[in-house]
């Protein structure tokens, strides 16, 4: 029964998409639905023969493709009458939505068979399915014209973010308000030392390092001050330490640097013996403006490899490729870490901090670690941020970005790796991809519907005009997404195991005896 | 072993320990007996770090403990099961007594005395995969126990380790601690149950508010006048 709910919900969902993107997005939103379903309906599956779960699920497929079919169907034919938009011809419409459809519902029997197999068997399986996906995506985007990666790079960055914060919030327990001041020092890094702002130019490859490195300290730096602080205190310093970054890099405009051996030294060591000296003072950089104030750096150099040439706006695909890199180092790296001594002493310090020092864990370096290790992997996601905008811009990097980084991390389950990529996705591409195109939606069935209509009524009709555009209520949708994950499903979208049992005790504690009993 | 010297601990300005002097020795069980609210608990974390004293000294085998941090004075081979019990609660049973060897790093020591604590407490085995907070009263105390040894301790601090037990529990701690003791280590125990406590340990001090005001060996004081009345009820 609840699989058949999650079968409507994400036809459901299926259909509006493509309501929005209408054309072939059938056919690539199918596919994404038929997976995506497979992998939550499976996880309440008992383990039983491949062929026997793929016809347990045969409705579940009957019904959200069913959905799905219809939705598009009732879009390409009706809803463009509304929106005053042509239905697409049926070279496209008949094979986007046999692909959709029957793609769709092949993907989800097929996830939901691999359940069938082993534990291990299975998660290879899902890693071969999700890696064809990831690398099919940015062609067939391609194909279609749909013009989604370059959107879903942005959600991949916040992806690469959250998993950073989630070290920070997740496994250490420490509540960090700025964590986009990170973020900034990595853009900012890459941006003084890869653009014509100063004349220094390095290689992307060298400074994307370097930017982690530099977040890396600063996460210390930010960290030294908050060790004594505990829980709302800490929160608090690191939303002043949000604010303080963004504001020091819109003021760097005007920067003189000396260097101090002959500034300083040299001519200090002098009066003390009473010498007048001879040198003079080396100035590194007079009157140096190394953030361009409200204006930003622009451009930023962007990397370069050898059979690819260098990196373009036009061509994301590898951009796509270098961001899902990126994450899957940080993957490996993330993971390792939590299993290691350092990822237990974080674990401990979140529990209880009298108890960890008591089993002889320096509560300090565990913290300042926690901070700067969190720290590096928004410093690579800022640098490959600068570099893909080619730009930095003070506006990146308000408080408001620190608390969708957040969300993220809470949304899609917080202390769980892969609930926090699937937070990120999620709310950055409701922002980037879904609202912008909900936008167009909505001022097309206006100006092509409703307007005309009220013509009659003058006040009406500004009032209507003005106010149908869902990016004015960003926040506020944003807010009541938040809202109701929060009462319906406060453990994430993909909780961490733990969090789950302690919120849902009641309610699984059945399953748990149930799950034991099958395995003896 | 461990010895503190005339040690003032404050709160604030409540002045909850006044020159406490206390030797525990190797191989020793010395018990630390005194009602409610003398210093009991402080005395144990002034010795862990917890409180700092301000003045006097802590010594663990000639070293001066009061100016090291908890986690320095924890890998030193000072371990505490404490009141209250700090357990990790989100941790299952065999997380906690891992996190108790977190400093050790002979892993084939850390697999026996797992295996010790277990034989010592078969309970814990049973609920090896079950969170800390989700475990009764008496079986976090005996995991806080079983953690504090499996820091394989030089000294053991026990607080109250039999508050909130059922009787035929407190006997099975008190048992536990005759055999932890046996096998080497040093304990020092501080106990409401000021019989059960007397009657395993070598030697005693009685605490009052914040002050020893006798100190003997466990059977001179279990005959005394004074504490027969004060702490053994026995009129
Ligand atoms: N954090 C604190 N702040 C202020 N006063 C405290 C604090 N902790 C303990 N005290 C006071 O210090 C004194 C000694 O307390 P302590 O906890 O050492 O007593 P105890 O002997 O362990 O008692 P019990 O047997 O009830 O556990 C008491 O008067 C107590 O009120
Ligand atoms: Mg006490």
């Amino acid at each position: 029964m609840r699989n058949i709910r999650l079968s409507v919900l994400f036809g459901v969902i299926g259909g509006i998409l493509t309501f929005l993107f209408e054309g072939w997005s059938v056919a690539v939103v199918g596919i994404l639905m038929g997976i995506s379903l497979g992998l939550a309906i499976s996880g309440q599956l008992k383990r039983k023969e491949p062929a026997k779960l793929a016809l347990d699920v045969l409705p579940s497929a009957l019904v959200s493709c069913g959905i799905l079919l219809i939705l598009s169907l009732l879009q390409n034919y009706v809803i463009t009458g509304v929106i005053g938009h042509s239905p697409a011809p049926l070279e496209v419409m008949i094979p986007a939505n046999l692909i959709g459809v029957l793609g769709g519902a092949l993907f989800l029997l097929i996830t939901v068979a691999l359940h069938g197999l082993s534990e291990g068997q299975e998660r290879i399986g899902r890693l071969v399915l999700l890696g064809l996906v990831v690398i099919a995506f940015p062609f067939v985007d391609n194909f279609t014209q749909l013009g989604w990666t370059s959107l879903i790079i942005f959600s991949l960055i916040y992806v690469l973010l959250g998993m950073g914060l989630n070290i920070v919030v997740g496994y250490a327990g420490l509540l960090d308000l700025g964590y986009a001041a990170f973020f900034a020092i990595g853009a900012y890094t890459t941006g003084i030392l890869s653009s014509q702002q100063d004349n220094i130019t390095l290689n992307f490859w060298l400074v994307i390092w370097i930017a982690a490195a530099v977040a890396a300290v600063a996460g210390i730096l930010l960290g030294a001050p908050t060790l004594r602080l505990r829980g709302d205190y800490l929160a608090i310093v690191t939303l002043g330490f949000g604010e303080i970054i963004p504001v020091i890099f819109l003021n760097l405009t005007n920067v003189t640097i000396k260097e101090p051996l002959t500034c300083w030294i040299i001519p200090g060591v002098e009066r003390l013996f009473g010498a007048t000296s001879k040198l003079s003072c080396n100035v590194i950089a007079n009157n140096l403006n190394l953030t361009n104030g409200d204006l930003g750096i622009n451009p930023i150099g962007r990397p370069a490899l050898p059979f690819i040439g260098t990196f373009t706006s036009n061509n994301t695909v590898p951009w796509f490729f270098l961001i899902i890199l990126i994450i899957l180092l940080a993957i490996f790296g993330i993971n390792r870490l939590r299993d290691s001594r350092l990822g237990r002493a974080w674990m401990a310090i979140r529990e209880d901090e009298l108890a960890a020092s008591q089993m002889g864990i320096d509560p300090v370096r565990t913290k300042l670690l926690a901070f700067s290790m969190g720290a590096t992997f928004s410093g690579f996601g800022g640098a490959f941020y600068g570099a893909y905008i080619a730009g930095v811009f003070p506006g990146a990097f308000q408080f408001s970005t620190s608390i969708i980084i957040l969300c993220a991390v809470i949304l899609g389950g917080i202390g769980n790796i892969y609930g926090v990529i699937v937070g990120g996705l999620v709310i950055e591409t409701a922002d980037r991809l879904f609202l912008p195109a909900l936008k167009d939606f909505f001022t097309n069935l206006m100006n092509h519907s409703v307007l005309p209509a009220l013509a009659s009524q003058k006040t009406l009709h500004d009032i209507v005009a003005q106010n149908a555009n869902p990016i004015l209520y960003r926040y506020l949708l944003f807010g009541l997404v938040l809202v109701i994950m929060m009462a319906v499903r406060p453990e994430g979208l993909i909780p961490n195991a733990q969090r789950r049992m302690e919120l849902h005790e009641a309610e699984e504690a059945p399953n748990v005896a149930a799950s034991t009993s099958v395995k003896s | 072993m461990l010895e503190l010297k005339e040690v003032h601990t404050y709160y604030g300005n409540i002045h909850a320990l006044k020159g406490i002097s206390l030797r525990v020795e190797k191989g020793e069980i010395v018990t630390l007996i005194g009602s409610n609210g003398a210093g009991k608990s402080t005395t144990l974390r002034t010795i862990q770090g917890i409180n700092r004293p301000r003045s006097g000294t802590v010594l663990l085998e000639g070293t001066a403990l009061e100016t090291l941090p908890p986690h320095e004075i924890a890998r030193r081979g000072v371990a505490q099961s404490p009141e209250g019990r700090l357990i990790f609660p989100r941790m299952t049973v065999l997380e906690n007594l891992e996190m108790g060897a977190y400093t050790r790093k002979d892993k084939t020591g850390i697999k026996d005395d797992l295996e010790r604590v277990f034989t010592l407490f078969p309970r814990l085995k049973e609920r090896i995969g079950q969170k800390g907070g989700t475990l009764s009263g008496g079986e976090q105390q005996m995991l806080a126990m079983a953690r504090a040894l499996m820091a394989r301790p030089r000294i053991l601090l026990l607080d109250e380790p039999s508050m909130g037990l059922s009787p035929i529990l407190v006997e099975l701690i008190f048992d536990t601690i005759v055999t932890i003791n046996k096998e080497g280590t040093t304990i020092l125990l501080v106990e409401q149950n000021a019989l059960m406590a007397l009657s395993i340990a070598n030697r005693g001090y009685v605490i009052q508010t914040g002050e020893i005001i006798l100190t003997d060996t466990a059977p001179n004081l279990k005959n005394n006048e004074m504490v027969r009345k004060s702490y053994l009820g026995i009129e």
